[in-house]
């Protein structure tokens, strides 16, 4: 069966669950998301849903906690990202780059090499990539991210 | 999507752990590839991207394999 289409409060639900991201270096609750909107907490749960069924954020498997909302990450990965006062998870390589991008803003990270020893650091400074040296290495086509995210 | 010194330890990591061996980018590629990808995520009127988008996005940074199996 295919999922309800995303309406545009969906978009801004998904607007204000990346900006409480950000701000508290966390995914918001369904149940903070009610209530900043005026919502039940269900109807909140619903569209967590509808935003995961659309792969506009991702949950965690078998609970409504969000685990991703791309490049960010509400779990400890290998990549530390420091922007505008914060410290945030990116989900993988390319998202800790990912972070400044979105946020159009300077940015230090840390990140750990996935073969042998040691750490990466690199740094987004006007614009400019700066720091350690690396590959980022894309396992997957991209028709096949969807299938097993956490994977890739 | 995993960070390597080197192409060398890649290819190294997929043997030792069985990994298909996809395609790598250089960080500075992998910036240019998150700004076009990431640099309207929190626009107020993004409403995701179709497969021609993401395609063109790709082939920008000379992701080539992407589109090759996506087509």
């Amino acid at each position: 069966m295919t999922a309800p289409s995303l309406d545009d409060r969906d978009w801004q639900m998904r607007s204000f669950i990346y900006e409480f991201f950000v701000e508290h270096e966390r995914p918001p609750q369904y149940d903070e998301l009610a209530r900043h909107f005026g919502i039940a907490a269900a109807e909140a749960r619903l569209a967590y849903r509808r935003l995961h069924d659309h792969h506009a954020l991702f949950l965690t498997p078998g609970a409504d906690r969000i685990l991703m909302a791309n490049p960010l990450s509400a779990a400890p990965t290998s990549y530390r990202v420091h922007v505008a006062g914060r410290s945030l998870w990116a989900n993988c390589a390319w998202d800790s780059l990912g972070i400044p991008a979105m946020l159009h803003t300077d940015a230090r990270i840390k990140a750990t090499y996935a073969y042998g020893e040691g750490q990466a650091s690199y740094a987004i400074t006007s614009g400019t990539l700066h720091g350690d040296s690396g590959v980022v290495h894309f396992p997957l086509p991209f028709l096949q991210w969807y299938d097993d995210l956490v994977h890739t | 999507m995993l960070l390597f010194r080197s192409e060398e330890d890649v290819a190294a990591w997929c043997v030792a752990t069985g990994e298909p061996h996809g395609e790598s980018l250089p960080l500075d590629q992998v910036w240019e590839l998150s700004r076009a990808w990431y640099g309207d995520r929190m626009d107020p009127d993004f409403r995701g991207r179709t497969t021609d988008a993401v395609m063109k996005i790709f082939a920008n940074v000379g992701l080539t394999s992407a589109f090759r199996h996506a087509g």
